[in-house]
């Protein structure tokens, strides 16, 4: 695998690893954008990356630890990673989920995470039901002072929308995409609609179509075991996973009549608008068009 | 932009046995590396479409069938017999527009088995047979050789009998051995080093359940020696 | 009777169990066990309940089971009277346990290609997907046979433990990049399976048929 050429897929912050995969005093070896690198941990704290080419190690690689993951770039000019400030709410339960091995385009993996209309089909009798499949219409911007897409006022009918939520419920949802390779959602809590929960999907483009999904959270839940609640949110994503790698092609299309939207998919019209804009040809399906 | 824009040749492919795709299925084929969904409704024929919902792409052969439709996996888009889509669950009260299709390819049943032919134009025929009625389904293999490997297995093998074969078309070979078995072979390409055989028999007084089992289990002593690079015996069928 | 599973979601081998107490109408407990990340399987604590550090394990009462073909067989011989599952005929025992070790043994390719893909584990990819190729090779020559007497299962007429035990890392084997394109006679018997009356889905495998 060749790392990638493009630019626009380089500048950015990427997940690499989770504290679980990196044992203090040893390393993890990944790839990131088709480039091997090696993530080690000389102290419980301190995370170090650098290039691995032919088992030797080359250049240096910045390193943040933030949202349970652990963040490298390739790039000279990397965007910042977002701002989520749930996960330093004192009282708020951070989990990390490991990561899941997806093999296809990181841009369908964002773009299903920002999809409802799948929820009756995909997560059956969990996130949606088949008696109640609408997506009521809801607020899609592209807010270009953060250069993030927003999706607002999103509602959905959940038999049982969460861990802690018993029966079924109408649920708001707001969808924030952060970063070509980075979403996140908040969804009310169950027993505080003041609050919302936040569940976010780092990928970690390992080549065009192979890629790794961190799904950290930050959450308002005094009820349920860790292990209940990471069994839930795998269960989801497993779900996901299969029509994730069975999507033709795996490559992003981004021409428009290469595959036909509806209302309820604005999200992913403006997603792929946004893509094509900022000229990212990493994952995408057009190479000349890019 | 096309997904699938090579020209196919205008040709028939055997690529299942009929009495193996029931009523109310999808299966995933593949022809010369070309993903297919092979369906049949609750009732009627089996229908062959390319392997992708025209909405994001999903692989069909995962739908499901409710009635004499199709359903997406990942959304629920349902699609008719003729491939057009009528409803999206999404807009439970929108009449999907015509233009929203599924690819759909020429499609067969003929002595068993179905037949496909993803040319625009269709104008050959299905490969003729000597005889049309009588024949039943022995099973379907599928072998890690090239088609031309598999013809050439199925011609050097030892059928422990005199053996006749010939070809009726390209990827089709009868085998008559002694006065009265007929086997008949549908070669299906699935890629350079792998295809799927089809196989029916035709003989005087239907074949009964422990007759067509020994057969099947021939079958698959033909596909394992055709992988093994040949040398396998084949006991006579009428010491069976 | 208190049945307690020590179970996880995504594990296909905890999946039998669940199956096989959905068939036999059973209520039990569920404890979780963090497999993945938190690798509780392999805590002290769990390795009290199985020193093989596997799931699922079942508690009956004072009895504890470890190994998912042992369990259902526990159940089947315990719980189902009509003898179905676990048929007491000597012919069809006999051909149940032989599937049973099969989808134990040799079908387990299935599951460590789709450790592979899925959660990260390290072992030799197209080792594993070529030994479960063999594996699903052997069940569809099986069913082929038992589809031209027109019989759906894999021993005597009815669905056995030997189906259950069988059907979920079949079923699950997309997961771990292994299609069921070369196999009409399993995609067959799986659709049959998913049929059955209070079958329910896993992560993995459709729910709708």
């Amino acid at each position: 695998m060749a790392i990638t050429t493009d630019p626009v897929a380089i500048n950015h912050w990427i997940a690499c690893g989770w504290p679980g995969k990196v044992p203090v005093g040893g390393y993890w070896d990944t790839v990131l954008l088709g480039q091997n690198i090696r993530v080690s941990r000389p102290q419980p704290d301190i995370y170090e990356a650098a290039i691995l080419t032919a088992g030797a190690l080359g250049r240096r690689l910045p390193v943040q630890s933030r949202f349970c993951c652990i963040f490298t770039t390739l790039g000279q000019d990397p965007r910042p990673l977002p701002q989520i400030d749930e996960f330093d709410e004192p009282d708020r339960r951070l989990i990390n989920c490991g990561s899941v091995g997806v093999n296809t385009s990181p841009y369908r993996m964002i773009e299903n995470f920002l999809d409802m209309a799948h929820f009756p089909f995909v997560h059956t009798n969990i996130l949606g039901a088949e008696k109640k499949t609408e997506v009521v219409s809801h607020k899609i911007e592209h807010r270009k002072d953060v250069d993030e897409i927003w999706a607002t006022d999103c509602r959905f009918f959940q038999p049982a929308a969460s861990k802690a939520a018993t029966g079924g419920q109408m649920t708001d949802y707001t969808y924030r995409v952060m970063s070509p390779f980075s979403i996140m959602l908040y969804k009310n809590v169950h027993n505080d609609p003041g609050r919302n929960d936040a569940i976010c999907m780092f990928v970690q483009p390992k080549g065009e179509a192979q890629c790794l999904a961190y799904m950290p959270m930050a959450l308002v839940d005094d009820v349920n075991t860790t292990a209940a609640i990471i069994d839930f949110q795998q269960t989801i994503f497993l779900q996901d996973r299969v029509i994730l790698e069975n999507q033709r092609p795996a490559l992003m299309p981004l021409a428009p009549a290469a595959e036909i939207p509806t209302k309820a998919d604005v999200g992913s019209v403006t997603f792929r608008r946004w893509l094509k804009q900022m000229g990212i040809s990493f994952g995408i399906y057009e190479k000349a068009a890019a | 932009m096309q997904i699938n824009d090579q020209v196919e040749a205008d040709r028939w492919v055997g690529v299942a046995l009929d009495s193996q795709i029931q009523s109310a299925s999808s299966h995933p084929v593949i022809l010369n590396g070309r993903e297919l969904a092979l369906w049949r409704g609750e009732s009627g024929p089996a229908r062959v479409w390319d392997d992708r919902c025209p909405h994001r792409g999903m692989r069909l052969s995962f739908g499901f069938v409710r009635g004499n439709t199709l359903r997406c996996l990942y959304h629920g888009w349902t699609y008719g017999e003729n491939g057009h889509c009528e409803a999206i669950p999404a807009h439970p009260d929108l009449a999907p527009p015509k233009t929203i299709c599924a690819s759909t390819h020429g499609t067969a049943a003929k002595y068993g088995i179905i037949w496909v032919n993803l040319s625009a134009t269709r104008a050959a025929h299905v490969p003729d047979l000597p005889n049309q009625p009588g024949w039943l389904p022995v099973r379907s293999v599928h072998l890690r050789a090239s088609a031309p490997q598999v013809l050439d297995g199925i011609a050097e093998f030892d059928y422990g009998e005199p053996a006749r074969t010939s070809m009726p078309a390209q990827n089709a070979c009868v085998v008559v051995l002694g006065s009265d078995t007929q086997l008949f072979f549908a070669l299906q390409p699935i890629g350079l080093d792998k295809t799927g055989l089809h196989v029916v028999v035709n003989e005087s007084g239907e074949p009964q359940i422990p007759r067509r089992q020994r057969l099947a289990r021939q079958v698959a002593r033909l596909r394992d020696t055709i992988e093994a690079g040949g040398g396998g015996v084949w006991p006579s069928p009428r010491t069976l | 009777m208190a049945l307690k599973l020590y179970d996880y979601s995504l594990s296909g081998s905890c999946y039998k169990v669940r199956l096989l107490l959905a068939f036999l109408k059973l209520d039990y407990a569920r404890e979780q066990v963090d497999f993945y990340p938190g690798r509780a399987h392999k805590s002290l604590d769990f390795l009290e309940l199985n020193p093989l550090g596997q799931i699922p394990v079942l508690e009956d009462g004072d009895l504890r089971l470890r190994d998912a073909q042992a369990i259902l067989c526990y159940l089947a011989d315990k719980y189902d009277k009509s003898g179905q599952w676990l048929p007491r005929d000597p012919d069809l025992f006999g051909t149940v346990m032989m599937w049973l070790m099969f989808a134990g043994g040799e079908i387990m390719a299935a599951s460590a290609a789709r450790l592979h893909d899925s959660l990260g584990y390290d072992l030799d990819i197209a080792a594993a997907r070529q030994k479960a190729h063999a594996a699903f090779r052997i069940l569809d020559d099986h069913l082929t046979l038992r589809a031209i007497e027109s019989t759906r299962w894999i021993a005597g007429d009815h669905p056995t433990i030997a189906d259950v035990a069988c059907f979920p890392y079949v079923a699950l084997s997309g997961d771990g990049g292994i299609g069921h394109e070369d196999y009409p006679a399993l995609r067959n018997w799986m659709r049959a399976f998913r049929r059955l009356p209070r079958f329910h889905a896993m992560s993995g495998i459709p729910e709708f048929v």
